[in-house]
């Protein structure tokens, strides 16, 4: 379960660009959540900060009941994060990538390898599991991303736009994955800029729009909040057009 | 999906994780591989080869003497000095000015055709050396010609002096003696300084290209920002990349200074006797007098590493700390006055100075490597510190 409350972010030297100016939202367990907002809506900063990354300027939040500032240390085992950068060791193979971060999260031994070798069958990776990630195309390199995400078996899942630079089928797949995920009771939080990834996945969407939380709901509730008939269209009317059509 | 056992780990089994994930990257990337090793170990050796091959002809050009004379009749006397001196005497070449400038010959002497009858007539005779002093190569010949024309003059004016009863002690009431105190171990200071600076250089070098990649690479591959979202804290982090590329710059020194051993102590080396012992012991001390440089250095370049964004930038920055490292063994070796004793607290310039001293023979106190040891073992500690707060600064991944 993420609670966040008010989560504010500033950059700049004087603080002048308020990436995140009061997000209020709340993610629960054994549910998928989306987070949608068009470029620069602010979602990555949102979940840096829910990742322990980076901390907020203002407001709070927990996940799990942990405050992830003053309970980073602990909030870290707890959570499985696809960041927006999602580099790998082309050097080491899809098998040692995942394995050092199931090593760091304190994973050993034979119980290690086992899920290991079930998250890469999952993700449909057995084949390459032992060959270098350097050639790897986009879609590996990201489901190899997501297998070292999940190798610790988080209860809070947060991908960062995880469909980017996957063909269908691929997305196909981590959408099986990721009910899976929930019908194992995890809360997991997405952030997308595709309308369809969410109206097909999320049990709940949040809109962010310039740093704030715009609306929340189903999406049956935002189509009758709205009078719209499409997902897309009460995503525009809620942000105002503008900054809508920029999605 | 079953749930596998979190076992409890300590920060040292998540430092050995770190510092074990690092040195199993490292040692496949073949093309740094390569490059570290060529340069650090094989270069070292080679440019030591030549320089030894160097002095070594020049000391076979100094024990015998070649000189070729013009008007070698002119001064019969002379010559049969020079002849008892077991050099040997050749007829120099018409166009023998053109050869010294094409450095075919070292030295000419010419002897006038008048010499006799000026010495006949009482009159001071000149005889001419023609050389190039600007050929390194020729100074060993320039000089043994040199002195023994200053020996034959003596003694010319010796034997002179006492035809006409008077003591030679009038005519030089100074008599300066030269006491040489260099052991064989000794002399050689410029191949004693290349072994010295080559040791250090290795420490550098060795650590230069695993470090910007395991820092400034990280950054550029995006793969730091998933890794600072692992219950790793940033000093595990840090102190775990510092062991691997720590590790590995040992190696390479090692490896470096067996290189120098084996030429020194196997290798078919022209007869000239090496100016200075290179043997177990002096390779032992090597080790230990690099051992805080070892340290030090990995610890700087993973900090300067990590201040660059991309490996291009990161690798300008290192340049800096490259110019130092590589500058202060030579200033010293250009310093004329003996070296003030508190360089031994200088990082680099400590460990230089105590590698010439264990090159020449001399004791080291344990004292003094520990003055030596004191100011890199603190930096270390800093150096590591202060990378593992940049890891915590937001823009070491945001603003990528």
């Amino acid at each position: 379960m993420i609670v966040a409350d008010g989560l504010v972010k500033t950059f700049g030297k004087r603080g002048e660009i308020r990436a995140v100016d009061g997000a209020t939202f709340t993610a629960a367990d054994a549910a998928i959540t989306g987070l949608l907002g068009p470029n620069g809506a602010g979602k990555t900063t949102v979940l840096r900060m829910l990742a322990t990354l980076i901390p907020p300027d203002a407001g709070a939040a927990s996940i799990d009941g942990l405050d992830i500032v003053r309970e980073r240390a602990r909030v870290r085992k707890g959570i499985g994060v696809l960041s927006d950068a999602r580099g790998l060791y082309a050097r080491l193979t899809a098998r040692e990538n995942v394995r050092y971060y199931g090593r760091l999260h304190g994973l050993a031994g034979t119980a290690l390898e086992t899920r290991i070798d079930a998250l890469l069958g999952e993700l449909g990776l057995a084949a390459l599991a032992d060959r270098r990630t350097q050639g790897f195309s986009q879609g590996e390199k990201m489901k190899v991303a997501i297998a070292r995400a999940l190798v610790h078996d988080p209860a809070t899942i947060m991908l960062d736009e995880p469909t980017s630079g996957l063909d269908v089928m691929s997305i196909r797949g981590l959408r099986d994955l990721l009910r899976a995920l929930r019908a194992a009771g995890k809360c997991i939080l997405i952030s997308t800029h595709v309308m369809q990834e969410v109206a097909l996945l999320c049990d709940r969407i949040v809109i962010l729009g310039g740093g704030r939380v715009q609306a929340t709901g189903t999406g049956a509730e935002l189509l009758a909040r709205t009078g719209e008939t499409s997902l897309e269209d009460a995503f525009v009317s809620l942000l105002g057009s503008a900054e809508g059509l920029a999605a | 999906m079953s749930s596998p056992e979190t076992s409890g780990m300590t920060s040292l089994d998540r430092i050995v994780t770190v510092a074990r994930k690092e040195l199993t990257d490292t040692l496949r990337d073949r093309r740094t591989m390569l490059v570290t090793l060529l340069t650090a170990i094989a270069a070292g050796p080679i440019f030591f080869a030549l320089i030894l091959n160097m002095a070594a002809s020049q000391a076979e050009k100094a024990r015998e003497l070649k000189l070729p004379v013009i008007g070698a009749g002119n001064a019969p006397a002379l010559i049969a000095f020079l002849k008892r001196q077991q050099v040997s005497i050749e007829a120099a070449p018409a166009d023998y000015e053109a050869k010294i400038r094409s450095g075919d010959l070292d030295v000419v002497l010419v002897i006038a055709a008048d010499f006799e009858t000026d010495v006949a007539a009482g009159k001071a005779v000149t005889v001419r050396m023609v050389y190039d002093r600007s050929r390194d190569r020729a100074r060993a010949a320039i000089e043994s010609a040199e002195s023994l024309l200053r020996a034959y003059n003596g003694q010319w004016g010796t034997q002179r002096l006492l035809l006409r009863g008077i003591a030679p002690q009038v005519a030089a009431p100074l008599e300066v003696q030269g006491i040489d105190l260099a052991t064989p171990q000794q002399s050689g200071a410029l191949i004693l300084f290349l072994v010295a600076y080559y040791g250090l250089f290795a420490s550098l070098m060795g650590s230069i290209a695993v470090a910007l990649d395991a820092t400034a690479g990280e950054r550029e591959r995006g793969s730091l920002e998933p890794l600072l979202a692992t219950p790793l804290s940033t000093l595990q982090l840090a102190i775990g990349k510092w062991l691997a590329i720590g590790a590995f710059d040992l190696l390479v020194v090692l490896l470096t200074l067996a290189g120098f051993y084996l030429m020194l102590n196997f290798a078919p080396l022209p007869a000239i006797g090496v100016p200075f012992l290179f043997g177990g012991a002096e390779l032992t001390r090597f080790v230990a007098i690099l051992l805080p440089l070892v340290l030090l250095l990995p610890a700087v370049l993973l900090y300067v590493g990590l201040r660059g964004r991309t490996l291009k930038e990161a690798q300008s920055n290192v340049s800096a700390l490259v110019f130092v490292v590589s500058m202060v063994p030579v200033v010293q070796l250009f310093l004329q006055k003996k070296e003030p004793a508190w360089l031994l607290w200088v990082p680099v310039s400590g460990q230089y100075t105590l590698l010439t001293r264990a090159l020449r023979g001399d004791g080291i106190a344990g004292t003094d490597w520990l003055q030596s040891a004191a100011l890199p073992l603190l930096l270390t500690i800093v150096a590591l510190a202060a990378a593992a707060r940049l890891l915590r600064r937001e823009d070491v991944f945001a603003g990528r």
